[in-house]
Order: C-alpha cells, then sequence, then structure tokens
C-alpha cells in the first residue's frame, strides 16, 4: 500500500532528489511506503545505497512505461529532515512595528521551561533534538532565578534605542572650560566609566552560564553589555575630548566593583549591580545632567541614563519575581548585601576625589560663594539615592526598617 | 565466572576517525564481562601478520584481508561479525551522464579502476564486468589509479582520483564502491549533473572480524554478544556505530565472500602486497 507519491522527474539523488524524499518521507509513518517516479536511470543503481545509509528500504523497482517507481519504506529509525512533532505554528502577529519579541511567546518557542534541561545544549527553544547531544555547562537553569516579566519588550526597546557615540553626541559643540571644571567633569567621567566596566563584565559572566531557553534573557544582557561598551567609549572619549587627561581610580572604588563581579548568584548579582547600583546610577547621571558645564557632557549621561533605566527594570522586575516564589528569599538578598558591605567596611567608606568633583561640578567652578550650594548640592544627591532605593525596595516587598538598612549598606561608591 | 583475558582486536587506520572509533568501542567494553583493547596498524598485510603470530586476537579486515587470512590458515579461521552493511557490498560503475546506459557499451572506452588492492574498486569490477563478457584491457582500456596501496581501498582516495578522471576525459566511467558514490552524492563531492551511475554489480561481503580457530570460544562468544548489544538508539552507542558506518553488528555472512574469493583466484592477487 503506497501511503504517497512524488514524482522526481529526471532528478538524480544529488541534484535534490535525496531531500525530496527526506522531506516526504517525514510525512508518513514508519513502515508506510513512498512512491517516487523518475525518469533518471541512475537512480535504480545509487538509491538501494541511500536507502540502507539512511535507515529505509527499498521495497520495491518497478517499470512504469518509461519511468521506474521506486517504493521505498519509512524506517522507524531512519534519519529525517523533519522529526515528527505537535504542530504548533506560530504566526507573527500583523502588528506595525514589525514582529516583536515579546510577541514570539507562542507556540512551542514560547514555552518558557521552569528548569532547563542543560543537554539541549544551543538548541533554539521549541527545536527538536536529536539525541546523542553533548551535555552544556550551564548552571543558571531555573526560570525563577532569571527571569523578569518585561525582560522581551526591555530588549526590543535596547535594540531600538541604540546610540552611536562616535556621531550622535555633538563632539564639536565642547566648549574649552576652566581647567579646574575640565579636571573635575574627566575626573566624574573615570569614575563613571570605572563602574561601567563592572557593569560590563558582571553580565558577561553569568551569560555563558544562563541556559539559552532563557533567551530573552541572554538577549537582553547581550544588550546591556553593548550599552556598557557604549557607555564606556563615551565617558573616556568626554574625559579626553577637550585634550585632558582620566582622572584617578581609587583603590576604594575598584574594591567596591571587585566585589560585585564576585559574586556567583545571579540573582543576588542583578540585585546589586541593577537594582541598588544602577539604581543610585541614574541620580548620579541626573545629578551630572543638572550640572554639566557644557552641552556635551549633559548628552553624554542622559543617553547613558535612559539605558541605564532599562537595566534597573530589569533587575527590579527580576528580584521581584525571584522574591514572589519564595519568601525567605527576602534574606537571601539582605545577606548579600551585609556581606558585601563587611567586605567594604574594611575601607572608608568615602571616594573624596569624586565628591570634590561633583561638589565643583555642581558649584561651577571654585568660587567662595557657589562652594556652599555645591557641598549642599551633593549631600542631596546622597539623600535621594537613599530616598530612592527605600522606594525600589519597598516596591519589592521589604518592609521600610529592612528597606532604610539595606540602603544605608549600600556601598558609597554609588555601585 | 572466571575472569577472561582481554581480547586484542586489531584495526587499520585508514583514517584520522579510526581513534575515536576504537576509544569509544574500548571504551563501551569497560564494562563488559570480557574486556578489549586494540592495536592499530598502517597496512592490511602488517595486521594478517599479527592476527597468525597471535600477536592479536581479532582482526577488523577487509574482504581482501580475511581471504589472505583464510589461505594461511588452510580455511580455519573464523569469521565472528560484521557490519549490517558488510552484507550486501556493490561496485557501481559511474560515467558521464547520457554518454553510457549498460556495461556493455563499455566496449572501445577507458574505464578507471582504483586501488589494485581495493575489492570495490579494482578486484571485483574486474571479475564482474569479466563473467559479462568483457575483455578488460583489450575491449576496454584500464587506467588504474594504484594510490594508498596496502589500506584495500578503505581510504576512498582511489575511487576520487578515478571520478576525476571521469570528469576531466581521461577515462569514460569509473568502478567505485557504492558505498562511496553515496557518500560523495551526501556529501555534495560529486557534480550531479555531470555524472552518472549506470551499472550495478552483484552483491559480495566486505569486512568482518576474523579470529584464528585456536580463540577460545567462550571469549569470543563473549566478545560478540557484547558487541552485537550496541544499539543505534542509544546515543553513546549510535556515534560509534555512525562513524563506522553501520547500523546494526550481525553474525557472519559467508556466502558473499564467495565471488571474492574466486576474483582472488582468477586474478592471481599476490599473497602480499
Amino acid at each position: 500500500m503506497v501511503s504517497a507519491r512524488y514524482d522526481g522527474g529526471d532528478l538524480g539523488l544529488a541534484e535534490g532528489l535525496m531531500f525530496a524524499i527526506d522531506v516526504h518521507l517525514s510525512d508518513i509513518a514508519p513502515g508506510e511506503i513512498l512512491e517516487v517516479s523518475s525518469s533518471n536511470p541512475g537512480l535504480e543503481h545509487e538509491l538501494p545505497a541511500w536507502c540502507r545509509g539512511t535507515g529505509h528500504r527499498l521495497v520495491a523497482v518497478e517499470p512504469d512505461g518509461d519511468r521506474t517507481l521506486f517504493h521505498i519504506e519509512r524506517g522507524a529509525r531512519g534519519s529525517l529532515m523533519f522529526a515528527d512533532r505537535p504542530d504548533l505554528p506560530l504566526r507573527a502577529p500583523d502588528r506595525a512595528g514589525g514582529f516583536a519579541t515579546a510577541d514570539w511567546l507562542t507556540g512551542l518557542a514560547g514555552r518558557v521551561p521552569e528548569r532547563a534541561d542543560p543537554a539541549t545544549g544551543f538548541a533554539p527553544r521549541g527545536a527538536t533534538l536529536e539525541p546523542g547531544s553533548p551535555p552544556f555547562p550551564y548552571t543558571e537553569l531555573d526560570r525563577d532565578r532569571l527571569w523578569a516579566q518585561n525582560v522581551a519588550s526591555l530588549y526590543d526597546q535596547a535594540t531600538t534605542q541604540q546610540w552611536d557615540a562616535a556621531t550622535d553626541i555633538e563632539w564639536d559643540a565642547l566648549p574649552e572650560l576652566p581647567s579646574h571644571v575640565e579636571r573635575a567633569v574627566a575626573q566624574v567621567m573615570t569614575h563613571l566609566a570605572e563602574n561601567e566596566y563592572a557593569a560590563l563584565y558582571v553580565p558577561s559572566k553569568f551569560i555563558p552560564r544562563i541556559h539559552p531557553h532563557f533567551t530573552e534573557v541572554v538577549m537582553f544582557l547581550a544588550t546591556q553589555v553593548v550599552d556598557e561598551a557604549r557607555h564606556i567609549e563615551a565617558f573616556t572619549k568626554r574625559a579626553l575630548a577637550s585634550g585632558g587627561e582620566l582622572g584617578l581610580s581609587a583603590a576604594i572604588t575598584q574594591r567596591s566593583l571587585k566585589s560585585l563581579l564576585d559574586q556567583e548568584d545571579f540573582s543576588q548579582a542583578s540585585f546589586l549591580l541593577s537594582v541598588l547600583g544602577e539604581g543610585a546610577f541614574l541620580e548620579y547621571l541626573s545629578f551630572i545632567e543638572r550640572y554639566a558645564p557644557d552641552p556635551v557632557t549633559a548628552d553624554v549621561v542622559r543617553r547613558a541614563r535612559a539605558d541605564e533605566s532599562r537595566h534597573v527594570a530589569f533587575g527590579v522586575e527580576h528580584a521581584r519575581l525571584f522574591l514572589a516564589s519564595d519568601p525567605d528569599r527576602a534574606d537571601v538578598l539582605r545577606r548579600a548585601v551585609e556581606e558585601r558591605a563587611e567586605f567594604l567596611s574594611q575601607t572608608s567608606g568615602a571616594t573624596p576625589h569624586v565628591e570634590e568633583a561633583l561638589v565643583i561640578l555642581a558649584a561651577g567652578g571654585t568660587s567662595p560663594g557657589a562652594l556652599p550650594d555645591g557641598i549642599r548640592a551633593v549631600r542631596q544627591l546622597h539623600e535621594t539615592m537613599h530616598r530612592r532605593r527605600v522606594g525600589r525596595l519597598r516596591q519589592l516587598g521589604f518592609d521600610e526598617r529592612v528597606a532604610n538598612e539595606i540602603s544605608e549598606l549600600h556601598t558609597a561608591n554609588f555601585m | 565466572m572466571i575472569e577472561m583475558d582481554r581480547v586484542m582486536v586489531g584495526a587499520v587506520v585508514y583514517d584520522p576517525k579510526v581513534v575515536p572509533i576504537w576509544e569509544g568501542i574500548r571504551e563501551y567494553f569497560a564494562d563488559a564481562p570480557v574486556g578489549m583493547d586494540f592495536v592499530l596498524f598502517s597496512n592490511y598485510e602488517a595486521q594478517v601478520d599479527a592476527l597468525l603470530a597471535g600477536r592479536i586476537d581479532i582482526a577488523w579486515n577487509t574482504n581482501l584481508a580475511y581471504i589472505r587470512t583464510s589461505f594461511a590458515t588452510g580455511g580455519d579461521c573464523r569469521v565472528l561479525a560484521m557490519r549490517d552493511t558488510d552484507v550486501a557490498f556493490f561496485t557501481t560503475l559511474v560515467g558521464r551522464r547520457g554518454e553510457l546506459a549498460s556495461a556493455a557499451d563499455l566496449a572501445g572506452t577507458r574505464l578507471a579502476l582504483g586501488s589494485a588492492d581495493s575489492a570495490q574498486a579494482a578486484i571485483m569490477p574486474v571479475h564482474y564486468l569479466t563473467a559479462e563478457g568483457l575483455d578488460l584491457g583489450a575491449d576496454v582500456e584500464l587506467v588504474r589509479f594504484d594510490s594508498d596501496v596496502g589500506k584495500h581501498g578503505d581510504t576512498g582516495r582511489s575511487e576520487r582520483d578515478a571520478l576525476a578522471a571521469v570528469l576531466d576525459g581521461r577515462a569514460d566511467a569509473a568502478a567505485i564502491g557504492l558505498a562511496s558514490w553515496d557518500v560523495f552524492v551526501r556529501s555534495g563531492d560529486v557534480p550531479p549533473e555531470r555524472l552518472q551511475p549506470f551499472w550495478t554489480s552483484p552483491p559480495y561481503s566486505h569486512c568482518n572480524f576474523t579470529t584464528l580457530p585456536t580463540m577460545d570460544t567462550d571469549r569470543s562468544d563473549a566478545w560478540v554478544s557484547h558487541l552485537k548489544a550496541m544499539s543505534w538508539d542509544i546515543p553513546e552507542h549510535r556515534r560509534i556505530l555512525e562513524l563506522e558506518g553501520l547500523r546494526e553488528w550481525v553474525g557472519p555472512v559467508l556466502a558473499g565472500y564467495r565471488d571474492v574469493f574466486a576474483a582472488v583466484e582468477e586474478q592471481g592477487i599476490a599473497a602480499r602486497w
């Protein structure tokens, strides 16, 4: 009994016929017969070996006028291009603005697992895996330790909001500033750049540990890495743009950033970096934009801040999911903050040359009349950072006392 | 249970993949009732000598190497197992597309043969085409490509050389193994619009595991039954089976060697290369 027919014209196996046979065999069940009609005289010689090599069976060869009919029985273990699988078609929703990443969360590819299987390697979510793939060394396998509800749309925002630090900034508009103001800018840019290195290295460290079935998280973190690379570029260029030099990189700052890089748990690292660190950075960048002595500095930090707000949004949403799945996890995050504070307590908390640079920026220079205002502005910055941090922690469900404690333990380095 | 000495198997290195194949098989035997190890040879003559001298227990032989062993042991050597793909091996003739349609069309043309010690690319086509009434060397000019002699055609190099000769007009047809043709077709190594097979030989047997009559049957039985338990459905086994080109190990089918014995005698194939 023939279950399917295919007219192979005069094609030889290597001219595409073997692919056609493969595709048509995958439409029938093992044990069923595909009849291939052909006028190619070489086929009767090459088809027996092909069938044997692919695990199918050539059960009959019959003349049919000037053609030949080949009956191929699909083998139970035959190699096929299309594996049997439930038919769950994914259609791109017809909507203005293209095919959003969030919209692929339907069909097989949209099934985000609670726990991923490391043996699926680099197979895209929804693909059928051939047995025999090697296990991959992923360590981050649990949805509640990686995912954030908004991650797909944050990725889409990130890809549309990329900018070019070489051409989008009006570098020509940079005026000549008084040398101590320019030096203060360079010091702040140095501090921003070193912090951004940490913000680049920390997610980079986790990407290869995350199972690719949490692909939206991997893709989002990849945009974060690119964002930070661009920020490093922009901050460093701003420091050097007026012919100046980079400022001091303080040991206390390095110590603070290394303690971020030392984190081995994704959720804890994300909480420390994105919720607390980058959260504080939003206020830091707003402050610099407000007191920027020139339009170029203001533009650079404004653009960086827009990117950072996506990173904070991911961190907050991830922390929300992480905390929701187990009430004891609030203690896990709190302990991470405490341990880091303990590590940092061995040195003094302040970064004096950064504080000094910020005061000079806020005062617009060193005029005696303006300096007290500068000091007040910087003090206010710290207060705002603390208040907003407490606000974010309260949103995540920490009670006021714990939120205050955590905020106060957070590093004086901002990140 | 009495512990049996591990079985030493010989194999010829015709390709770098031979190493992972045998490392894989040895690993598979690690928890078998009888252990095994392997020795690699650069050519079949050395392997057959080692088997006859008792330096290895079992040789993974080509049909020609098996026949040599059989001659040397007065027909007493034993065949233990084969690949499913060894049971019915074929030689095919490939010509330029549309030029030749049957073996009879070879009269007055040039036929490219592979290595003189390759059953599929030289010995068996000569045997079967002679049986079809062609006077090779007289009616048909033979163009021989004796590359990699000693490896009994396993490398496939002489078959590629023969096909290249057909493509550039130095020959009109090439005799190659049908399994090799399938490999070339699937890997995209042949230009399909220019070449076409036009004749297939009767089936004959290819490789087998050969041992001497002196090997203890408990040991050989234990080794063979563990070998045959390799399964296509188990990924670790399948990796090795795919590399070695089979889906399952099967028992010996000696009838398939009758034509090869006849061909070797007719052609006076030397006892050594």
